[in-house]
C-alpha cells in the first residue's frame, strides 16, 4: 500500500491499461477503468493511478493543510540579526566563547577564517504583537505579522557545508539521490492541478542555489514528482513554447495526430502506458497555455502589487515570486518552493552583516509578510503552510574576513511557519544566552519534516519507497511530530 | 458494459486472492516462504544486529528461535501449538502481539498459517538461497512437441505450464529486427536492413536471426549500447558534483568500458581491471584507466570543508557501490550498524572499507596507442640541447647587438622581441631565447634561421605530444597504508576498533592470510567461480535489460528482504553457463536473444485474457514487454530516423544544443558552447553530463546523474517528456530533417525510419493531408518511436 513497491505500481498500471484497451475503444476503456477504480474504493489499489500519477490521492488521515510554500533563504540567514535578541551576547562582544560550548565541535572554515570570539548584534530589537515576539529593525514588515506565524528558534541540522546542508533541509539526507520534500508531498497526496506541475520551484537572487537541481529532484521516486523550475527568462518551463516557425493550429494538429496515432497503437498493442502518454500530451498542450497565463500578472490590481512591493510587474524579483506562489496555489499546485540566494554573510567583501544582510532583508521582508496577509484575506492560509528559513543559521561567534561576519551554525537557528494548522502568534523553543544551543524544545529538521507531512495528512513513517532493498522515507529513521507547534 | 466490468472484477479478485505463491506445494520451503516473512517483519528487532536486538531473542538462527540445547525459545520445532511465536503472532492483545502495532507491520492470516505449518514440519532453517553457490540444474523437458528446445525456453515454458499458461507467438520479423537492434546496439535498423531481413527470415528464420545477431554483436555500436548499461552502475558523469560541480576529465574511462565490451573482455578480467588494474603486475595504461570505475565519486570543492570528511564519504560510496554492483547486497547498510536483515556486520563493512582506504587519487595522461614516451622525451632533450648550443653560439653576437640598441629602438622592434629585451639576460627563459634567435634581425643568416626554426618547430611538436594529451582519473595504491577503524555510527570523527582488510563471512572463503593483502585480492575474490553472488547478480541485470524486470526483481538486493527469483533454476543455469563459458557477455546476449522467450510478441492478444488473471505483471513471461527507450536512445533513434546521426566513436564529451538558461541553475554558471560539425549529432552516450545540471532532454527521460550507482532506471511517462519531443530545439531540428525525407522519399519511408514497419491504412489516412513538418514531428513523437516493442 503506502509501503508501495513502485515496480508493482508500474506494472499494475500496465495491467489496467491493458484491460481497458481490450474493449477496443479508448473512451469506453477509460470509463470502465474509472468505474472500476470507484468500485474498488478503499482498496489498496486506489492509490495506483491509471493514467495520471499526479492525480489527488487519499491521505493517511484527515489533513489540516494541502499546500506548502517554502521560502528558502539560501546561504543561511543570521537569526542573531533578525529574531534572536541576545543582550548577553552584546555584553560579552569580543570575548571568547567558553570552551564548554565548542569542545569537540566542528565548524566550516576551521582551517581559515573561523573564530571563537563572540559577536554581539548591532541591530535593535523590539517586541511585537500580542505574542510579544522579538524582531529586529531589519524586518519591519515581518514584525507586523508575528501574530500570524509560529517562530521556531531551535531548529537543528546535521551538516554545516552549504550543498550537503541544503540537501539535508530538502531531503532529510546529505546524500545526493534522495527525493526532496516537494517530491514526497506530490508522491504522497498528488496535485489538484491538471495543467501545471504539482511541484514548482521559483528562484531569485544573483545565482542558482548551491547544489542546484538536486534540491528539487525526485531521487528514487519517478521523475513525475520532481520539482519543475518556473524560469524568469525565456520559457517559464523548459520547451514550453511552440517552435517559432510553427503556428498554433499546427501545434494543435500535432497533438491531435500524435494522440490519434497513439490510440491506434494502443488498440494494436493493448499497452496502458500509451494511454498515460496520450494524457501526458494533453496536459503538455494545456501547460503551453496555462503557464504563460500564470506568469502574466497584469490581471492583478495595483493594491495587490503594492502589498507585495512590486514596482515593475515584469521584473523578476523575490516579490514577484511571492505573488506567483499565491497564483500557483490558487491553481491547485501542491508545493511551491522559492529560493532566494546570497544569504551567506561571512564578512567577505560582498557578504557583510552591516550592508549586505540589510539589503537582503529589504528584498524579502515586505513580500514574505504580504504573502501571508494575501493568503489570509483570500481564505487560502488555512489550507496552506508557509515556511521561511534557510539551510542553517549563523554562529554567535564572529568570523573575520575583510569584515566581520558569522560562520555557519547548525545547533540552533530560526525558521517561521504560518497557516496550515500551525499555531499562530507563537514563539517556540529557547536558546542559551548566546543563541548557541537550545535550552528547551529543540526541533530537528527531521521533526520539522515529520510535522509538515503530518499537517498534510501523511504519516512520515508510512510514506516510504522501496529502493535498493530498503524502505526510504523523508525522515530516515528519525523525526517526531512537534504537536506543540500545532493549533 | 456491465458484463465487461464484472469480468474484470472477477479477474481482479482472482489476482488479489492469489496467496504468496502461485502454486501451493505440499511442504513449506524455509528459504522461499518463511525467511522473507521473518526478515521483513521480525529481524529489525530480532535479527542479526546485536545492538538493536530486543528481549535477547534472535529469529535468524535455529538456535536463537528454539533456545538451542537449553530450550526456552519461542519456537518448539514440530509443535506450533506450543510455540510462543505462534501465540504472539495471533494475539489480540496489543501489548503482546507481534510484530508490535507501532511498527506498522503485520502478517496476513495466510502468512501466519504458513509459519505454523513450517514449525509443525520441523522448523528447519536452511541457508538463504542466494548465499549458496549455484549448481547447474537439469534442463526441464520440453513441454510438448511444439515447445522450444532452447534451454531458456524450457525453463520458462515449464514454469508457464505449471500455472496453466502458454508462451505467446513470435513477434513479426520487422518488430524483431528493430527490437534486437535497439537491444544490442541501441540504434534502429535502416529500412533497407529491415527489408533484407524480412526476406531472409522468410527463407530460413533461424539462419537469418543468427546472421543478424552476429552482425550486431560485431558492430562497434554494441559497446556504446551496453557501455551505458555499465556506466550507469559505475555512476559515470563528467563533473565533480556537489555545489561547485566543476568539469572533470574521465571520458577515457568511458571509452575503456566501450572498448572492453566490444572486444568481449571476459567479465572476471573486466572486474579485476576496474577494481585493481593498477595493482596488476606491469599494469598497462589501459588497466590503469580502468580503475576510473571508483573515481566516479563526487568531489566537494566548496569552501570551508573538511577534506578528509569527503574523502571518507567517497570511500563509503566505493564500498557500497562494490557491494551493490558485484554482490547484489546492500552492504552500505552496515556503515552505521550491523545490517538489519542480512548477516553483514558493521565490522565487515570496515574490513571492506580497508581495501578502499589506501589509495591516492591522481589523474594520469593517456597517450595514443603506440606512443613511445621514452623516445619522445629523449628526442625533446636532444632538441633542447641542440637549441641551447645555438644560443651559446650566438651569445656574444647577441650581447653586442643588444648593447647597440637604444630604448626607442627596442620599443620599435615591437611584439615579443620588445618584451624579451626588457628582461635581464640572465632572467630570460628558454622560450625567450628561442624568440630572440628567430626574430632578432641579422642575428642568423637565412640558412641558420631556417635550420633553427626547424628545430624549434619540432621541439614544439614533441612537447605537444608529451604534454598535450587527455588525462583521466585513476587509483594508485599508497606505499604506507592508512589505518582503518570502525567508525561508531558511521561517523568519521568517532574511530574505534582497528580492522584489517577482509570480506563478508557469509560468502565464500577469502584467502587474506598474506601481509600485503590489497584490492587485487578483493577483485579476485569477487570473481572466484564459487562466489554465489556475482554471476547471478550480473546475469540478472543483463536479463533485466531485455525484459524490463530481472528474474530477481530487486536487482540490487539479493539479500533476505530482496525479491525471490521467479525462475530460480533458470537464474542458476544462466549463471553457471556464463562462468563456465569464460564469462563472455556476448555469449550470454546471444543465448538470450535466440530464445523464443525473448522473441515473443509484446502485444496483448485476445487469447491472453486468462494470463492477465493469473499473472497480470507478466512476471512469468507469457509474452514480451514493451519498454520505453532509455534517454540516450530516445535521442539516438530520432537522430537515426532523421538521417543526422554521427557514428563517430569515443573522445571527449560533446555539447549538443540545450535550451537557454539551463546552465544558470547551479551555484556556478557553467558554459555550454554548442559543438560544431558532426559533434552536434553524436549519440546520447557522448553528451557532457554535469551532475548538478544534467542535460534536460536526458534527465526528463530518467537518465541518472551519476550521484550514486544506478542498477535500474525508472521509466516515467510525463508531460515534460511530451514538451521535449514536441518543442525542444534539438528535436525540432531532427524533425526538420525528417520533413525533407518525407518530401523526398515519401511518408511511408519516414514512418519506417521511425518504427521499422509499414504504416497501416488508418495511420496513413491520419497523416495524409498534414504538412510535411507536422508529419515529421508527429512521427518523432509517437509512443512507438520511443519504445522497444
Amino acid at each position: 500500500m503506502w509501503n508501495s513497491n513502485l515496480l508493482r505500481e508500474e506494472t499494475r498500471r500496465h495491467f489496467f491499461g491493458r484491460a481497458a484497451a481490450s474493449t477496443g475503444s479508448l473512451g469506453l476503456g477509460s470509463m470502465a477503468l474509472q468505474s472500476l477504480m470507484d468500485q474498488e474504493a478503499g482498496a489498496a489499489a486506489k492509490n495506483e493511478l491509471v493514467n495520471n500519477p499526479l492525480a489527488p490521492k487519499p491521505t493517511h488521515f484527515a489533513p489540516k493543510a494541502k499546500n506548502v510554500i517554502f521560502l528558502f533563504m539560501a546561504g543561511g540567514p543570521s537569526q542573531l540579526e533578525m529574531f534572536e535578541h541576545k543582550p548577553k551576547l552584546a555584553e560579552l562582544n569580543g570575548k571568547p566563547i567558553p570552551d564548554s560550548f565548542i569542545e569537540g565541535k566542528r565548524f566550516a572554515f576551521m582551517d581559515s577564517s573561523h573564530r571563537i570570539n563572540l559577536l554581539g548584534s548591532r541591530r535593535s530589537f523590539k517586541q511585537h504583537g500580542q505574542s510579544g515576539a522579538w524582531v529586529s529593525d531589519l524586518l519591519p514588515w515581518t514584525a507586523e505579522i508575528v501574530d500570524e506565524i509560529s517562530i521556531v528558534k531551535t531548529l537543528q541540522a546535521d551538516l554545516f557545508n552549504h550543498a550537503p546542508a541544503k540537501l539535508f533541509m530538502n531531503t532529510g539526507s546529505g546524500q545526493f539521490g534522495r527525493p526532496s520534500i516537494g517530491s514526497w508531498v506530490t508522491y504522497g497526496i498528488g496535485s489538484e492541478c491538471d495543467d501545471l506541475p504539482g511541484f514548482v520551484v521559483l528562484q531569485s537572487g544573483p545565482r542558482g542555489p548551491r547544489g542546484g537541481a538536486v534540491l528539487w529532484g525526485s531521487g528514487m521516486l519517478p521523475s513525475t514528482y520532481q520539482g519543475v523550475p518556473l524560469r524568469n527568462q525565456g520559457d517559464p518551463i523548459l520547451n514550453l513554447s511552440t517552435p517559432q516557425s510553427v503556428s498554433p493550429d499546427q501545434q494543435r494538429q500535432l497533438v491531435d495526430v500524435v494522440n490519434q496515432l497513439n490510440q491506434e497503437r494502443l488498440r494494436q498493442t493493448g499497452d496502458g502506458e500509451i494511454a498515460t502518454r496520450i494524457n501526458a500530451y494533453e496536459m503538455a498542450y494545456r501547460m503551453q497555455t496555462s503557464a504563460p497565463e500564470l506568469m502574466d500578472i497584469s490581471d492583478e490590481d495595483q493594491e495587490t502589487l503594492d502589498l507585495y512591493g512590486i514596482k515593475d510587474p515584469n521584473e523578476s524579483t523575490y516579490a514577484r515570486n511571492c505573488l506567483l506562489s499565491r497564483r500557483l496555489i490558487e491553481r491547485g499546485v501542491r508545493f511551491v518552493q522559492l529560493y532566494d540566494t546570497n544569504w551567506d554573510h561571512h564578512g567577505g567583501p560582498t557578504e557583510t552583516l552591516e550592508k549586505h544582510l540589510p539589503s537582503k532583508c529589504k528584498d524579502i521582508d515586505q513580500p514574505s509578510a504580504a504573502l501571508v496577509k494575501d493568503l489570509k484575506r483570500r481564505g487560502l492560509l488555512d489550507d496552506t503552510i508557509v515556511i521561511w528559513g534557510g539551510e542553517f543559521g549563523r554562529t554567535p561567534m564572529g568570523e573575520v574576513r575583510q569584515n566581520t561576519g558569522r560562520n555557519h551554525h547548525i545547533d540552533a537557528f530560526t525558521m517561521w511557519l504560518a497557516g496550515g494548522g500551525f499555531k499562530p502568534g507563537q514563539v517556540y523553543g529557547e536558546t542559551d544566552d548566546f543563541g548557541f544551543e537550545p535550552v528547551e524544545n529543540s526541533v530537528h529538521v527531521h521533526d520539522l519534516h515529520a510535522t509538515l507531512l503530518h499537517q498534510l495528512g501523511l504519516d512520515h513513517e508510512r510514506l516510504t519507497v522501496r529502493f535498493q532493498g530498503r524502505d526510504f522515507r523523508l525522515t530516515d529513521v528519525h523525526g517526531k511530530v512537534v504537536t506543540d507547534l500545532l493549533a | 458494459m456491465k458484463k465487461f466490468l464484472n469480468v474484470l472484477v472477477v479477474l481482479l479478485l482472482l489476482q488479489f486472492s492469489q496467496g504468496q505463491r502461485l502454486d501451493a506445494e505440499d511442504t513449506v520451503d524455509f528459504s522461499q516462504d518463511i525467511l522473507p516473512l521473518l526478515a521483513e517483519n521480525c529481524f529489525a528487532c530480532h535479527g542479526f544486529d546485536a545492538e538493536a536486538r530486543e528481549a535477547d531473542l534472535r529469529l535468524d538462527t535455529l538456535d536463537g528461535a528454539t533456545g538451542g540445547d537449553a530450550g526456552g525459545g519461542v519456537v518448539v520445532a514440530g509443535d506450533a501449538g506450543s510455540s510462543e511465536l505462534v501465540d504472539r503472532l495471533w494475539s489480540d492483545d496489543p501489548d503482546l502481539v507481534m510484530p508490535p502495532p507501532e511498527t506498522g507491520k503485520s502478517l496476513s492470516k495466510t502468512q501466519r498459517d504458513l509459519i505454523s505449518k513450517w514449525i509443525d514440519e520441523g522448523a528447519s532453517y536452511d541457508s538463504h538461497w542466494a548465499f549458496v553457490a549455484p549448481k547447474r540444474p537439469e534442463l526441464p523437458a520440453s513441454i510438448n512437441a511444439a515447445g522450444s528446445e532452447h534451454p531458456i525456453d524450457r525453463f520458462v515454458q515449464h514454469r508457464l505450464a505449471a500455472i496453466g499458461l502458454d508462451a505467446a507467438p513470435s513477434a513479426d520479423p520487422s518488430t524483431l529486427i528493430r527490437r534486437v537492434s535497439l537491444d544490442l546496439i541501441g540504434l534502429p535498423p535502416e529500412p533497407q536492413e529491415v527489408a533484407d531481413f524480412v526476406k531472409d527470415w522468410a527463407v530460413d528464420s533461424e539462419k537469418a536471426w543468427e546472421r543478424l545477431v552476429d552482425r550486431l554483436l560485431e558492430s562497434e555500436h554494441y559497446g556504446e549500447r551496453w557501455g551505458r548499461w555499465w556506466l550507469d552502475q559505475a555512476r559515470y558523469a563528467d563533473s565533480n558534483g556537489y555545489s561547485i560541480d566543476a568539469p572533470r576529465s574521465i571520458w577515457k574511462y568511458r571509452d575503456w568500458v566501450v572498448d572492453a565490451l566490444n572486444r568481449d573482455l571476459p567479465f572476471d578480467q573486466f572486474t579485476i581491471e576496474q577494481l585493481a588494474g593498477d595493482l596488476l603486475p606491469n599494469a598497462t595504461t589501459s588497466q590503469k584507466v580502468a580503475t576510473g570505475f571508483h573515481r566516479n565519486t563526487q568531489i566537494n570543492q566548496e569552501g570551508g570543508i573538511d577534506k578528509e570528511q569527503f574523502r571518507i564519504d567517497s570511500v563509503f560510496d566505493r564500498v557500497g557501490t562494490t557491494g551493490t554492483v558485484w554482490l547484489g547486497l546492500t552492504v552500505g547498510c552496515a556503515q552505521c550498524h550491523d545490517h538489519k536483515f542480512d548477516p553483514i556486520s558493521q565490522k565487515e563493512f570496515y574490513q571492506l572499507f580497508a581495501f578502499f582506504n589506501n589509495q591516492d587519487e591522481p589523474s594520469i595522461k593517456v597517450y595514443p596507442p603506440g606512443t613511445d614516451l621514452d623516445a619522445l622525451t629523449a628526442r625533446r632533450d636532444d632538441l633542447k640541447d641542440q637549441m641551447n648550443k645555438r644560443f651559446k653560439d650566438v651569445e656574444k653576437t647577441l650581447q653586442k647587438w643588444e648593447e647597440g640598441l637604444g630604448e626607442t629602438q627596442k620599443k620599435d622592434l615591437g611584439g615579443n622581441l620588445t618584451k624579451v629585451l626588457a628582461k635581464e639576460a640572465s632572467k630570460r627563459s628558454f622560450d625567450d631565447k628561442a624568440i630572440l634567435l628567430t626574430e632578432a634581425p641579422d642575428l642568423l643568416n637565412d640558412n641558420q634561421r631556417k635550420s633553427f626554426q626547424a628545430l624549434r618547430d619540432e621541439y614544439a611538436d614533441v612537447n605537444r605530444k608529451i604534454n598535450d594529451v587527455p588525462t583521466t582519473m585513476v587509483f594508485s595504491e599508497r606505499k604506507e597504508p592508512r589505518k582503518t577503524t570502525v567508525y561508531v555510527k558511521g561517523d568519521f570523527t568517532r574511530p574505534s576498533e582497528e580492522v584489517a582488510p577482509g570480506t563478508l563471512s557469509i560468502l565464500h572463503e577469502f584467502d587474506g592470510d598474506h601481509d600485503s593483502v590489497n584490492r587485487l585480492d578483493l577483485a579476485r575474490w569477487i570473481v572466484e567461480p564459487n562466489n554465489p553472488m556475482t554471476a547471478r547478480v550480473v546475469v540478472n541485470r543483463v536479463w533485466q535489460q531485455y525484459f524490463g524486470v530481472g528474474i530477481v526483481a530487486t536487482e540490487n538486493d539479493f539479500g533476505l528482504v530482496g525479491a525471490r527469483p521467479t525462475h530460480p533454476e533458470l537464474l542458476d543455469w544462466l549463471a553457471v553457463e556464463w562462468v563456465q563459458s569464460g564469462w563472455s557477455l556476448k555469449k550470454i546476449h546471444r543465448l538470450i536473444v535466440s530464445s523464443h522467450t525473448y522473441q515473443q510478441t509484446s502485444q496483448m492478444l485476445p487469447s491472453m485474457s486468462a494470463a492477465l488473471g493469473v499473472d497480470a505483471d507478466n512476471r512469468y513471461l507469457w509474452r514480451q514487454n514493451r519498454l520505453r527507450l532509455d534517454a540516450e536512445l530516445v535521442r539516438d533513434v530520432a537522430l537515426t530516423a532523421s538521417g543526422l546521426l554521427s557514428r563517430k566513436k569515443g573522445g571527449p564529451p560533446v555539447y549538443p544544443p540545450i535550451p537557454d538558461g539551463v546552465m544558470g541553475q547551479g551555484q556556478v554558471r557553467r558554459s555550454w558552447s554548442v559543438s560544431k560539425g558532426e559533434d552536434r549529432y553524436r549519440r546520447g552516450l557522448y553528451t557532457f553530463v554535469y551532475r548538478g545540471t544534467p542535460p534536460p532532454s536526458l534527465k526528463v527521460f530518467d537518465a541518472p546523474e551519476g550521484f550514486s550507482s544506478c542498477t535500474r532506471r525508472t521509466r516515467s511517462n510525463t508531460p515534460l517528456q511530451s514538451l521535449t519531443l514536441m518543442n525542444d530545439s534539438a528535436f525540432f531540428e531532427f524533425a526538420e530533417n525528417l520533413a525533407q525525407i518525407v518530401e523526398k522519399e515519401g511518408l511511408e519511408t519516414a514512418f519506417q525510419r521511425c518504427t521499422s514497419r509499414q504504416p497501416n491504412e488508418t495511420e496513413l489516412s491520419l497523416l495524409r493531408g498534414l504538412d510535411k513538418l507536422t508529419v515529421a514531428r508527429a512521427l518523432l513523437n509517437l509512443d512507438e518511436t520511443i519504445t522497444r516493442e
